[in-house]
């Protein structure tokens, strides 16, 4: 690290003793992705059964056709999108209003910042006591509770939706909000110098600036719920069950013969999840290569 | 809504003559604005309002007698020390996660390292991947292993905790001046003594936002603390976890999540004011 004395900024050329300087934080990524993920891919195999021989079987993997699987992954992957659109479009909204009114500065962005810090079980609990049926709103509105919709556990996942998108929205909105920066205005300004209206300058200038960082905060977001358990526990119906629900009641089933299932399921969600980024990556590609 | 008018800078005013537009579009930018507020403020409420309920029952729209009764169930139910073990855990997947973060970090930025990006991007892996099948592969390799559960939690959480660590103080080492570490090491100065008076000093706020940051991943964590932790280790969102999905006591559940979100939001501010005020000075 001190090597560098006479040349400029970059200071040393590829060596093995900086390499180091990487290797405490490639060893926990590393060791728990690699063990975690190979032990479930052996374990939905029959390779490390919890008790017997192991034999390779891809028994869990036919399991997976089960209309219960299919149902769970369709209802992850329309909580996922419909969350996280709903997310892209307030977070969007928000910083602009944020980044256009500088007097107000603070109020948006502050609460934005203070969402963020919430964790997702404590965001599912108050969205329970918010939108249940006798929940703040339906007292509010004095509601009947019998004719209040079901938005929590409801046949429309109002509230896991609601709770993923509340949060998501607040990220997205920081994150936007610092791809904007100062740059934006000067931009936007001259456009509207030049004559360009209000629509094309947002869907000119401050659309294509805001744009990778909407690509990364949404890929994050949908990724991020795919895969994210308590919220659809807590909020959720009891069928269809999300992939994460549904495979940790395998998981926890007194019956370990539900156990490779279980993993199945897992790899599965693992897998989706890596479509979800892959996608978000090659979007970001052609976002970029378009600017 | 956002878009109707030109941004309120004089000189695009004068330039564009939208006076009564930019009026209409400021109202709409206020609404816009409070409902957005609305949005990020709603859920909070009926939580808060719940902490101080001791009765609240169903047509009333705020509870009918207030009080402590929550915090005391909360506290008998072991909230005390669930705040201790969320603590513990936390402080020290920071105090792992913050260091290993920068030095990663530092190597990919100032020392273009061998497969450079193939580190970076490898670092950043643990975003897309779902914690609970990570987990419910390593709790059979720790129990066949024999590693303690809270090693292997720990572990865990620091690997989900490094991609935010290393993306924070890369963004800080990418605009890091090397010049003042080379010019203090030309005047003489250790290398122990360029890290922490040099190199660190000028580093501090994004380390801080690193530490912060690591710590909420831990603190916010539920499903890998259940399956790692196999409840020997009852952070407070354990004992949230539990205690609703089983008690259905509205208040003491209430209370549960405020000493929760609480912690978080304190440092924020506190981290908030420190940074504005050492900008100011």
């Amino acid at each position: 690290m001190a090597t560098a004395v006479s040349t400029p900024r970059r200071a040393s050329r590829p060596s093995g003793r900086t390499s180091l300087l990487a290797l405490p934080a490639l060893v926990p990524v590393l060791g728990v992705l690699v063990l975690g993920l190979g032990s479930a891919v052996l374990q939905s195999v029959g390779l490390m059964p919890l008790v017997g021989q192991p034999s390779f079987t891809t028994s869990a993997y036919s399991a997976l056709a089960s209309p219960a699987v299919s149902d769970g992954m369709r209802i992850s992957l329309a909580i996922a999108a419909t969350s996280t659109a709903v997310a892209v479009v307030l977070g969007l909204a928000a910083a602009l209003l944020v980044h256009r009114i500088a007097p107000r500065r603070g109020f948006l962005a502050l609460l934005a910042a203070a969402t963020v810090p919430v964790p997702h079980l404590v965001g599912a609990i108050a969205t329970g006591l918010l939108l249940s049926d006798s929940g703040l709103v339906s007292r509010l509105v004095g509601a009947d509770p019998t004719t209040f919709p079901q938005l929590i556990a409801g046949p429309w996942w109002v509230g896991v939706v609601a709770e993923y998108a509340w949060k998501e929205s607040a990220f997205v909105a920081l994150v936007v909000l610092v791809s904007l920066s100062r740059h934006e205005r000067e931009l936007s300004e001259a456009a509207a110098v030049l004559g360009a209206s209000a629509w094309e300058r947002f869907r000119r200038v401050t659309l294509p600036l805001a744009s990778p960082a909407l690509v990364v905060s949404a890929t994050l977001s949908a990724a991020y719920v795919v895969g994210s358990y308590e919220v659809s526990w807590l909020l959720g119906r009891s069928y269809p069950e999300p992939l994460p629900v549904l495979a940790y009641r395998l998981f926890t089933d007194v019956d370990l013969g539900t156990r490779p299932e279980a993993m199945a399921v897992a790899v599965l969600t693992v897998g989706v999840a890596g479509a979800i980024a892959l996608v978000g990556t090659l979007v970001l590609r052609r976002t970029a290569a378009a600017r | 809504m956002t878009t109707i008018s030109a941004p309120p800078s004089r000189r695009v005013d004068a330039a564009v003559p939208q006076r009564r537009r930019s009026r209409i579009g400021s109202v709409a930018r206020s609404s816009a604005s409070a409902a957005l507020g609305v949005w990020w403020l709603a859920p909070l409420v009926p939580m808060l309002l719940w902490a101080f309920a001791d009765r609240w029952s169903f047509p009333e729209r705020l509870p009918r007698q207030w009080g402590l009764d929550g915090w005391q169930t909360a506290f008998e139910a072991g909230a005390g020390s669930a705040m201790v073990w969320s603590l513990a855990v936390a402080v020290v997947v920071s105090v792992i996660a913050t260091p290993l973060g920068a030095m990663a970090a530092r190597a990919l930025e100032t020392h273009q390292i061998r497969h450079g990006r193939l580190v970076g991007v490898l670092l950043v892996l643990p975003v897309a991947v779902p914690p609970f099948a990570v987990v419910f592969g390593l709790t059979s390799v720790t129990l066949r292993w024999g590693i303690p559960g809270s090693i292997a939690l720990i572990t865990a959480l620091v690997a989900f905790a490094l991609p935010y660590t290393v993306s924070v103080m890369r963004a800080a080492y990418a605009g890091h001046d090397l010049t003042m570490e080379e010019q203090a090491r030309t005047l003489g100065a250790s290398p122990r003594s360029t890290l922490w008076r040099v190199h660190l000093p000028m580093v501090a706020p994004s380390l801080v936002m690193s530490a912060f940051l690591a710590f909420l991943v831990a603190w916010s964590d539920y499903l890998m603390t259940l399956v790692l932790g196999a409840g020997r280790v009852t952070t407070l969102a354990q004992l949230l976890g539990s205690s609703a999905s089983s008690s259905g006591h509205d208040s003491s559940v209430a209370v549960i999540a405020v000493l929760i979100v609480a912690p978080p939001l304190v440092l924020l501010a506190v981290i908030h004011l420190s940074t504005r005020r050492t900008a100011r000075a």
